[in-house]
């Protein structure tokens, strides 16, 4: 067991650490939650540039080969940045592909999503906002080597961007299946746009008989279900990583403010009442990073820990969510303002929240895990 | 274990040493002595001199000789640097008075290592000393002290102008409190409590699943399984926690905070697991060990009121947050 980075790890951190502490500063993060897609798409330009969307993917697809481990260490950062950037929905797109998708499908594909010619975002959840994947309703019917679809799919983050929807439909055999659709200016897919509390952009898909060909298919039947539940795991395991960067992020404006503001001729910091705080914050960052970071190095080519993914999103989900809470009370008043940057983080919090499985849905997984 | 081999050691790493007493707290194995091995030891190899090394360190390996430790008083719990019991000079030794309390094993144990006030005029930190103490020294009196769980596990000492040779001094006259943390930091890490936590949890989950289990709740119960899944997250991240501290020792760091975070949450996460235990047990829950018709023989019970402890020994829970708030994330006094 290492509680330590590599040197690679080591490398991606100061990296992404000066780039986005440059170019992913609180106004950006303001701009993109007000609307502004320009924004997010030459920020994309650049860390595609840098080699971000395809550390996971295979060197064989022209990617850099890198573990899911490693790229913890970048999603750390984009979390403490709160980079309104589509790594997580491109990586695990890409990393799923990778491990179930047919072999031309692949190969066509993954050198795309490399270079960024295509950026792909996961569309699994649908009306009742289930992560249930045997909950798919949207409609594939097969019409020769084609298959049509139609239903919507809800809650897709960057679909404005994204060049491909990897998305869960069912067959009208009644099999599941995920499939590559593309979206890209389509005439058969509608985007309605949401109010999300992420400040990104999040989006329902609509689908009109779209048609894409079979070899699209990612994954088929109980294949399907399976690459669906690792893509869930995947995703709520990359925003666990992202989680731990935001809450020690939280942690440390919380720690600079209350060791600056004074009251009653003392630093607000010097209490015991508020340091009792400050250390519950700084325990939880520490639990959900070494749980993100246990659970992300447990994924290979072969498969992942089910019962650490599922630790890690639950322990990601409350106690996040909870450091940003008490980060406000010791903000006090100043920190209930608009003009405060810390309710970005806490509106991001909340959303990553319930983003890939809730903890509610992690804690039903591990507890099949653990037999009961 | 960790020990280097001079010492009679096997030169594993902190984290096999961890791993190690992870093993042993799970399968609750009895017969180590961990203020010896685990606490003064690092601290003689670190502080002590030759002769204490040479002294002490092996019959501390081959496990010949039990200690205690005399840090709290009577009137010195959490403000431990107000300790007030003296060791007076008196030529070729010290001279102690005065009374220790909360001292687990001392009726077992064969030596003491304490802390004690030398320089009485000094401010409060800087006038005590490490010094090492056998318990059959004439006007050395231990009284012992039953625990709520009915079990005597403590003592209250008591010294009546103790002859204590200076050659049991550890490290510098009155610079025994830099010593005697460092024995706090190497006992802090949380790893006995997430290994009890981790066995006393797979125990629920056997239970909850058991056919025999008496008031065994549905195995589909879905608020049992949300539950037990919510304290297996929290056992798995106190356990990390304390793997973390052990790999930041095998570095050469001596952890502070961050074995103060392992204390708390491990500590934590065991009353959180015992608590449910008595939760689900229901009536039979307060059962106690022995009783007719007590379920998992009382067990959950009576290990709940004795690890009422936990956030209270070594430093109370409270006292380690100050730490990591103070020295983890510099915030002022």
């Amino acid at each position: 067991m290492d509680f330590g980075l590599t040197e690679t790890q080591e490398l991606i951190r100061t990296s992404a650490r000066e780039f986005l502490g440059e170019r992913s500063t609180p106004s950006v993060v303001r701009a993109v939650a007000d609307g502004d897609s320009d924004a997010i798409t030459s920020l994309w330009k650049e860390v595609v540039d840098l080699g971000w969307p395809s550390l996971t993917i295979s060197e064989e697809h022209g990617g850099a080969g890198l573990s899911f481990g490693d790229l913890a260490v970048l999603l750390e950062e984009l979390g403490a940045s709160l980079a309104p950037i589509p790594i997580v929905e491109s990586t695990i797109s890409s990393w799923v592909l990778e491990r179930f998708g047919p072999k031309s499908l692949k190969s066509d594909l993954l050198p795309q999503i490399a270079t960024g010619d295509i950026l792909m975002t996961p569309a699994i959840v649908e009306r009742n906002a289930s992560w249930d994947p045997n909950s798919a309703k949207v409609v594939a019917t097969r019409s020769g080597s084609r298959l049509v679809i139609t239903g919507e799919k809800r809650f897709v983050s960057f679909s404005e961007q994204a060049t491909h929807a990897l998305t869960l439909v069912r067959t009208d055999d009644v099999e599941p299946a995920l499939v590559v659709i593309p979206i890209w200016q389509s005439v058969s897919v509608e985007h309605t746009t949401l109010k999300h509390a992420s400040g990104i952009p999040v989006s329902s898909l609509t689908f009109y008989e779209a048609e894409v060909p079979e070899g699209n298919i990612v994954a088929i039947g109980e294949g399907a279900i399976k690459a669906t539940k690792e893509l869930i795991a995947a995703g709520g395991v990359a925003r666990s990583a992202q989680l731990a960067g935001l809450g020690k992020a939280v942690l440390d404006v919380t720690v600079k403010y209350t060791a600056n503001r004074e009251q009653f001729g003392r630093p607000v910091g010097s209490f015991q009442a508020v340091q009792h705080h400050l250390a519950n914050m700084a325990i939880a960052a520490k639990q959900v990073n070494h749980l993100a970071h246990s659970a992300a190095s447990s994924f290979s080519r072969d498969g992942y820990s089910i019962k650490a993914a599922a630790q890690a999103k639950i322990a990601a989900s409350d106690k996040i969510a909870t450091l940003c809470w008490t980060a406000h009370q010791c903000h006090g008043a100043v920190g209930f303002t608009w003009e405060h940057d810390l309710h970005l983080y806490t509106r991001r919090a909340l959303a990553w929240k319930t983003d890939y499985g809730d903890s509610a849905f992690h804690k039903s997984k591990l507890a099949d895990a653990m037999g009961l | 274990m960790s020990w280097p081999k001079e010492y009679g050691g096997t030169d594993s790493s902190p984290m096999m040493n961890t791993i190690f007493a992870e093993e042993m707290a799970y399968r609750r194995a009895p017969g180590h002595d961990r203020f010896g091995t685990r606490m003064l030891g690092p601290t003689l190899m670190r502080f002590g001199t030759k002769e204490q090394r040479s002294k002490y360190l092996g019959s501390i390996a081959k496990g010949e000789i039990q200690w205690c430790q005399g840090y709290s008083e009577p009137n010195s719990g959490s403000d431990l640097a107000s300790l007030q019991t003296r060791a007076v000079d008196s030529g070729d030794d010290f001279i102690v008075t005065g009374e220790k309390i909360w001292t687990s094993l001392a009726h077992r144990a064969d030596m003491m290592f304490m802390l004690v006030r030398t320089d009485p005029d000094a401010a409060p930190h800087k006038g005590i000393s490490l010094i090492l103490v056998d318990m059959k020294s004439p006007g050395v009196q231990v009284l012992p002290i039953v625990n709520m769980a009915g079990v005597h596990s403590f003592n209250q000492v008591v010294f009546d102008q103790v002859q204590v040779p200076k050659a049991n001094l550890v490290g510098e006259l009155n610079d025994g409190w830099r010593a005697g943390m460092t024995v706090l930091n190497f006992e802090r890490s949380g790893i006995d409590y997430a290994a009890w936590a981790l066995a006393a949890l797979e125990e629920l989950v056997d239970y909850v699943n058991s056919e025999d289990s008496l008031v065994s709740p549905t195995k589909s119960d879905s608020n049992v399984r949300i539950k037990l899944a919510e304290l297996y997250t929290e056992v798995e991240a106190s356990r990390l926690m304390c793997y973390d501290v052990s790999w930041r020792q095998s570095r050469g760091e001596i952890p502070s905070s961050e074995a103060s975070m392992s204390k708390v949450a491990a500590s934590e996460a065991y009353l959180k697991v015992l608590d449910y235990g008595l939760e689900i047990l229901g009536m039979y829950g307060v059962l106690e060990p022995g009783s007719n018709q007590a379920e998992l023989q009382g067990r959950f019970f009576k290990m709940r009121l004795f690890y009422t402890s936990g956030p209270i020994l070594a430093g109370t829970n409270e006292i380690q947050k100050n730490i990591i708030a103070q020295r983890g994330l510099g915030l002022p006094r």
